[in-house]
């Protein structure tokens, strides 16, 4: 099904990835035109080389579109076998204007 | 649901505030338009490292400036009962965006009590509010992010 | 549509008493409301502008710099607030627990 809109997306679990080079991933809970986005019980992914992944409880949570970078699928399946902890990466830098 | 019905539910509560240039602000949400301009009352205004801060009575903040919100959880079940409540009067849904722009005068006097129970829950959990802003400064000093 | 919808804040109750603007780029100015529109233009008197850290510019210092009668333009306000009851205060979320 070719779309270009979000609603597929909605209820499922994204993951977003904005401008200043952070990855939020949270339940899509709604979106409009300017790709505004609801995100329920979301939380931040901190990548780093020293450490594994720091996830950070956000909760509730509206991105302003003109923040957001890319927004994904998450395949949950997929993500659970994931041992986050230790995962290595560079933080992404901030989007360059 | 769209974050703007979302954001008006969010009326009298507290938010966090993240702007572009990454001062951050926490305050109870007066008001908001469609262009997600907002007012904030009793306002916490804290530097983009996390070790300066201010309290303002109020402030004024410019929609595009806004990165992000982060509202209470039990606000998005409150989006859900005022749509239905809304489609219960107004069938229409093309004509909500405006419909819900005047709505709210009417609507104001409800809010003072209605969601007073909200507010004061909210705000004992005032902890609750606290560690955030330590944890956002923390990493915004942590990641050490330009 | 002009006009579709009342201002989010009335700055009618900040005229001839003092506010504080931030605008986009970083610069951060504070004076006396003498006249705003609905575009948010803003006519400040005896303003005064922060001056900002040479090495980062998104900082301001406490020096300052007066400009006099300004007009901020509408489309580069991020932020207003009343200068009044406004104050630095020490970090309000540190933790009792906190290391």
């Amino acid at each position: 099904m070719a779309s270009t809109s979000l609603e597929p997306l909605v209820d499922q679990t994204i993951s977003v990835i904005t401008n200043d080079g952070r990855n939020i991933v949270g339940v899509l809970k709604g979106f409009d035109q300017a790709t505004n986005l609801i995100l329920d019980e979301s939380h931040e992914r901190v990548y780093s080389t020293k450490v594994g992944v720091e996830p950070i409880v956000l909760g509730l949570y509206i991105i302003r579109g003109d923040n957001i970078a890319v927004v994904g699928e998450l395949d949950e399946e997929l993500d659970a076998s994931l041992d986050l902890t230790s995962l290595r990466a560079h933080p992404l830098k901030p989007v360059q204007h | 649901m769209l974050p703007l019905s979302l954001l008006k539910t969010a009326q009298g509560h507290p938010m966090l505030v993240e702007l572009k240039n990454g001062e951050t602000y926490n305050g109870h949400l007066v008001n908001c338009d469609t262009w997600m301009n907002i007012h904030l009352r009793e306002v916490i205004c804290t530097s983009k490292d996390g070790d300066r801060f201010w309290r303002m009575p109020e402030c004024y903040i410019r929609g595009n400036t806004i990165k992000y919100l982060r509202v209470p959880d039990e606000v998005i079940d409150k989006v859900q009962e005022e749509t239905v409540r809304r489609s219960d009067r107004k069938p229409p849904i093309g004509t909500r965006g405006r419909g819900r722009g005047r709505g709210d005068e009417g609507r104001g006097g409800g809010r003072a009590g209605g969601r007073g129970g909200y507010d004061d829950g909210y705000a004992r959990g005032g902890g609750g509010r606290g560690p955030r802003g330590g944890k956002s400064t923390g990493r915004g000093g942590g990641r050490g992010r330009g | 549509m002009a006009g579709r919808k009342e201002t989010v804040l009335d700055l009618a109750k900040f005229v001839d008493k003092g506010v504080s603007v931030k605008l986009t780029g970083g610069r951060e100015v504070t004076g006396t409301l003498k006249g705003y529109d609905q575009l948010l233009n803003l006519v400040l008197d005896e303003a005064i502008e922060y001056l900002r850290d040479q090495d980062d510019p998104l900082k301001t210092t406490d020096q300052t710099r007066p400009l006099g009668l300004i007009v901020c333009r509408g489309t580069a306000v991020m932020l207003v607030a009343p200068t009044d009851g406004t104050e630095e205060i020490a970090n309000p979320f540190l933790q009792p627990d906190a290391a």
